[in-house]
């Protein structure tokens, strides 16, 4: 495989990670625009952890998530009280807020004669921890999908059980799910925290496939295209974020034929999704019909 | 079952590098948002020859939505020079990327603004900005 094919299918496959906790939000039936402060998070907490304090990458990732989890927790506990386009803007004032924190953020030690380590807005860098160990492009590939895959089966056997079906009623009618006895505000929470985990998981391995942060890479931009693909790719089903995601850098970038006019284009794709399939093209009706075929 | 094989990165052991150092210098083509680079490359102060070099460029602001075909950079007469023409969708800040292979094996990343004159080191303050 060429290496131009294997960057655009490892950025598909990183996109996909935050592009997946945006839909799990979004069938919750919240509209986030802040999962970019969180997959920051992700990116910052494994960065520090196998660049600074030499952890193996397990445990940077899982350090990750955890840090996803609990920041985004803590960010769901105030928004979670504020109801739909209010929710959608506490949530990017958030992602602000951390960007800004990352900004801010300066902690650097000397390790092997380099300094390593957040500086504010030279951002971070050093995380070399897959490079130094010889992981080539193509066995970062297989790790970034296989974590995908792994992600993607828990999405689809959640979807399937009872607590997925919770999940979907708290998101279509929060009011009748609670008098059937769901406690609404804290199975939001959690998916709000799950959520958070798997972005920051998405951000803890783009950084070590980039080696290098900064505070930008997680701005209001990252976080209109995440939402968008899960907007795109279709709300019946957990592929279709991922859909989203490989029209996007798959269709657009494969063909290169927009070049500087592509957030044009993606723009117009969008706007035009949202009006002729509002909850995209792999919708509920059509993951039915599909599943109905079967 | 190379993604299994791809999982075992997350537990593999030790490390190695070769840092390099590398600068560039761009100049514009004429034609929209291509641009002949200049790069040189050194380790401990002393040129780079026989390396195997593949620019990509990613924008930051951006990330992974402008993935820039990686060129393979060819060496000079110069020691340590190397030539590669860049091909970016748009002006502004680009982060380039270096991979390096052959005699030194290291990725380094450059961050550099383009326009219509030419390609230019990004300097940042090193202190955050207030807003």
């Amino acid at each position: 495989m060429d290496e131009y094919a294997i960057g655009v299918l490892t950025s598909i496959g990183l996109l996909s990670f935050v592009a997946a906790s945006a839909y799990l939000l979004l069938i919750a039936g919240e509209l986030s625009f802040g999962q970019q402060g969180f997959f920051g998070v992700g990116a910052y907490a494994a960065g520090i952890a196998t660049a600074m304090l030499g952890l193996p990458l397990f445990l940077g990732l899982v350090i990750a998530m955890v840090c996803g989890a609990a920041v985004a927790a803590l960010v769901g506990l105030p928004a979670l009280r504020l109801r739909g386009l209010y929710f959608a803007m506490a949530t990017l004032a958030a992602a602000e807020m951390l960007r800004i924190l990352f900004e801010l953020f300066h902690w650097q030690v000397e390790i092997g004669g380099e300094t390593v380590g957040p500086d504010g807005t030279q951002g971070f860098r050093g995380i070399r921890w897959v490079f130094e160990r010889g992981v080539e492009p193509l066995d970062f590939l297989a790790l970034v999908w296989g974590m995908l895959a792994i992600v993607v089966l828990a999405m689809h056997f959640l979807e399937r059980s009872k607590l997925g079906a919770t999940i979907r009623a708290i998101g279509e009618d929060p009011g009748l799910a609670g008098t059937l006895g769901v406690d609404v505000l804290r199975l939001k929470l959690c998916v709000v925290a799950a959520a958070g985990a798997l972005a920051a998981l998405g951000g803890a391995l783009f950084a070590h496939h980039n080696t290098y942060i900064e505070p930008r890479n997680f701005d209001i931009m990252l976080g209109v295209h995440t939402l968008a693909y899960a907007l795109i790719g279709g709300l019946g089903t957990v592929f279709g974020p991922l859909l989203g995601v490989a029209l996007d850098l798959g269709l657009l970038e494969g063909t290169r034929v927009f070049q500087g006019y592509r957030m044009i284009v993606f723009g117009g794709l969008v706007a035009l999704l949202l009006i002729w399939r509002p909850r995209g093209l792999l919708d509920e009706r059509v993951v039915h019909w599909l599943r109905g075929r079967r | 079952m190379r993604w299994l094989l791809g999982l075992a990165i997350l537990f593999s052991g030790e490390a190695f590098a070769q840092k390099a150092e590398a600068r560039l210098d761009c100049k514009h083509t004429g034609k929209d948002f291509i641009y002949d680079c200049a790069l040189q490359i050194s380790r401990e102060g002393q040129p780079v020859t026989g390396l195997d070099i593949r620019i990509g460029a990613d924008m930051p602001s951006m990330p992974m939505a402008h993935n820039v075909k990686p060129v393979k950079a060819q060496p000079t007469k110069t020691p340590g020079e190397y030539r590669a023409r860049l091909d970016l969708e748009m002006p502004g800040e680009w982060a380039v990327k270096l991979r390096l292979g052959g005699p030194v094996r290291d990725q380094l990343l450059l961050h550099y603004e383009f326009d219509e004159r030419g390609a230019r080191p990004v300097r940042r303050s090193a202190k955050s900005p207030r807003k």
